[in-house]
């Protein structure tokens, strides 16, 4: 299923924003505002349902804050000119709750990093209480946890049982990678942009690969692409299997786990033979991909027919085994409207019966030839995440035959060079196994100015704290998994 | 039950022999980067490395794997003098041993025996901790993936362990970021002795692309004193396996470089 290119222009619009409309590539529709005119902007923008992706500070073509909203296939871009030690502009935080942490984030590193303890600069032995009584007891969880998982902290405050509050603390492994892709070329700083998290290589590359082209004006010639949605599908199955293992092994079905980390280790090792690297690393680049994929396309096929049989056979045992489904079952219920309200995206947000999915919503890349069926469930609780994962797997298996037979069937250029001495700007983005990724890159003179990702996993951790209504101590881990994030995604 | 019993015993034996046997890697895996030529080189080539790991003068070409991220710059800038070898034998007891030119591996073998004796007590089980410093993620996948049954390192006597009490490896990924500095520092504090650190990644052996970002310290031997040095962004389950091996001092001369 493919969406009909849409018209861009203010007049097509379900809604009129104030301010000055700015020249933008086809689906995008960029404003210029005052500080003053935000707060109606955003108004508007939220009575249509407008998801708000990210905000940051652009330098380019004059420094600004940005605010990102995706909005009926489409990209509404508000840039309001500011420079730092000018006067703040107001927050949206009330209305919208997913812009909480994107402002929080940006005042601290605006500020600088100095002051430890702040939300972006965690202090491991620092939390503050907020639930008061008899019998109740702060227990801080990590970043060093038992068992072999990232470093992110959860200050949980619990009589014992139940779970009044839960904090989610990000950022212990912030590591400044966006910052240190400046004037960096592009086909270096690829590298670095599939080292954020290592475990969506592709997604991430892919992302940044997209606003290099969409800023220079080039694009990746059509066998790239397929090979670069090859790549992203093998990647989200491997991806989804994790979860679903790290499920049965919370629920000590032993067998279970070993079955799917057998599938998932095929995949890597598929990955391996296709790229050289078990993460697909340094097989993509701005302007296409590095060279042709190793294996025979006849032995993906086979490789593909063996995994999916095996699978239906697994996936039937995990979903018939009770003391495995039942611990999911209600667990971790997330409603439809916290989703929305915390612009959530992925197989999260997929879980409760919302369809957002950047390869739908804005196809890219191969995704505009290729037909794509969007799963959802209505649930809301990890049962249904497992579900939505379930059906994706199932649908890239779909997505990765339609793309081997165009393969097949024609041959043509891998890569194109990219310009030399340019400058521009850009978005590009993807949907990685753990949500949609959106990428910002300004290119100056043929190096890395500045960039920004906006990533799935910050702005779906934030949902986390809320996913506790009814469920206990015991339901953590399974609550966790079926989140299925990445912190080194979400600190960057 | 019964049935998942029976579906594990249909898929008979996966897991590898290794280190009995040797596990071929498939054929274009980028394991590591040797040097096959390392005469004079022009000093231009050290431009071609993201992460400064050539180094090109006094006429002769030294590559630092420590902070080679196996990205294949140099390989296709250079193909008469780099060429990525699909092995699995690439952690070092030093860092030094980590520096390689032409032909030779680095002598390892003094510090091998070295910890050999530091790590005699934890010749037939150890148990490891993990701690992540600061990785990408990826290595803790390629860590997780030892438990599976393709690798399944418990047959060797190597266990994962919850608390850094019981631990005798500190297994730590990732370059040190300033607010996991004191986390892993103490994991390290309430390990009994005898213990070992591994840096598993080449980002916890240098902190390669990371190093120079903002809250970034560097590999983890700023911090804490490394036994062992893992390559590989991310090192394979099969080259972790051979680095904790090398700190159970349980690899032989041969086997070991």
């Amino acid at each position: 299923m493919t969406l009909e290119p849409l018209p861009t222009g203010r007049r097509e619009l379900p809604v009129s924003l104030p301010g000055a409309p700015e020249d933008a590539p086809p689906g995008e529709l960029r404003v210029r505002i005052a500080p003053r005119e935000l707060a109606p902007a955003a108004k508007a923008l939220h009575e249509v349902h407008a998801r708000l992706v990210t905000m940051f500070l652009a330098r380019s073509p004059e420094p600004s804050l940005v605010w990102v909203f995706a909005l009926r296939g489409r990209l509404v871009v508000l840039r309001c000119p500011w420079e730092e030690g000018q006067e703040p502009v107001p927050s949206l935080g009330d209305a919208w709750p997913a812009a909480r942490w994107a402002e929080r984030e940006l005042a601290e590193r605006l500020a600088g990093l100095a002051r430890p303890g702040a939300f972006t600069r965690p202090d491991p032995d620092r939390a503050t209480r907020q639930v008061e009584g008899l019998d109740v007891f702060t227990l801080p969880y990590g970043p060093v946890r038992s068992g072999v998982f990232e470093a992110i902290q959860f200050v949980i405050e619990t009589g014992g049982e139940d779970i009044p509050r839960l904090q989610t603390r990000p950022f212990f492994k912030h590591r400044g990678l966006e910052r240190r892709m400046r004037d960096m070329t592009p086909e270096r700083a690829v590298y670095v942009a599939e080292r954020i998290a290592g475990i969506a290589s592709v997604a991430w590359a892919t992302a940044f690969s997209q606003a290099v082209e969409q800023a220079l004006g080039v694009e990746a010639p059509p066998r790239a692409q397929r090979w670069r949605a090859v790549l992203a599908e093998t990647e989200r199955i491997a991806n989804h299997l994790d979860v679903i293992a790290k499920e049965a092994e919370t629920a000590s079905l032993h067998v279970g786990q070993a079955r799917f980390l057998i599938h998932k280790e095929n995949l890597l090792r598929l990955q391996a033979a296709l790229t050289g690297s078990r993460f697909a690393r340094g097989a993509l680049v701005p302007g296409g991909i590095r060279q042709e994929c190793a294996i025979a396309l006849d032995a993906l096929l086979a490789a593909l027919e063996s995994f999916q049989r095996e699978l239906r056979r697994d996936r039937k045992l995990f979903l018939g085994t009770a003391s495995m489904t039942d611990r999911l079952i209600g667990t971790g219920q997330l409603d439809r409207e916290t989703i929305e309200d915390y612009g959530a995206v992925g197989p999260l947000a997929r879980g409760s019966g919302v369809a957002v999915d950047a390869r739908h919503e804005r196809p890219y890349g191969d995704y505009r030839r290729l037909g794509l069926q969007i799963v959802t469930h209505e649930q809301g609780d990890a049962m249904a995440r497992i579900h939505v994962r379930f059906g994706e797997i199932a649908e890239s298996v779909r997505i990765l035959r339609q793309a081997i037979d165009q393969l097949r069937r024609r041959d043509g250029e891998l890569r194109l060079p990219l310009p030399e001495r340019t400058s521009g700007a850009g978005f590009g983005w993807t949907e990685a196994p753990q949500g949609e990724l959106l990428a910002w890159v300004e290119i100056d003179d043929g190096r890395v100015a500045n960039v920004h990702f906006a990533a799935p996993d910050l702005r779906n951790w934030a949902l986390f704290e809320h996913a506790f209504p009814k469920d206990v101590l015991t339901d953590f881990a399974f609550i966790e998994h079926s989140f299925g994030l990445t912190p080194a995604g979400a600190d960057r | 039950m019964l049935e998942w019993i029976l579906r594990g015993l249909r898929g008979g034996r996966v897991t590898t022999r290794y280190p009995a046997c040797d596990e071929q890697p498939p054929a274009r895996f980028r394991g590591r980067v040797d040097v096959l030529d390392d005469g004079q080189a022009d000093p231009a080539l050290e431009e071609v490395c993201p992460t400064a790991a050539i180094l090109a003068r006094d006429g002769r070409v030294r590559l630092d794997r420590g902070r080679c991220i196996l990205c294949g710059a140099c390989v296709q800038a250079a193909p008469d003098r780099f060429a990525f070898r699909p092995s699995y034998q690439t952690a070092s007891p030093r860092r030094e041993g980590l520096w390689v030119g032409a032909g030779q591996e680095a002598d390892v073998w003094p510090a091998i025996r070295t910890l050999r004796d530091h790590a005699g007590a934890l010749r037939n089980s150890v148990s490891v901790r993990h701690v992540d410093a600061g990785s990408d993620g990826s290595e803790e996948w390629e860590i997780h993936a030892l438990t599976n049954p393709y690798y399944d390192v418990q047959r060797l006597g190597i266990t994962f362990t919850p608390s850094p009490r019981h631990a005798d490896i500190l297994l730590v990924t990732g370059a040190v970021t300033a607010p996991m500095r004191r986390p892993m520092q103490l994991a390290f504090e309430v390990m009994p002795g005898p213990k070992a650190v591994i840096a598993a990644g080449t980002e916890a052996c240098s902190g390669a692309l990371t190093a120079g970002g903002e809250d970034v310290l560097g590999g983890v031997d700023r911090v804490l004193p490394v036994d062992v040095y893992i390559p590989g962004s991310p090192p394979s389950p099969i080259a972790l396996l051979h680095g904790i091996l090398l700190a159970m001092g349980r690899l032989g001369e041969e086997r070991a470089a």
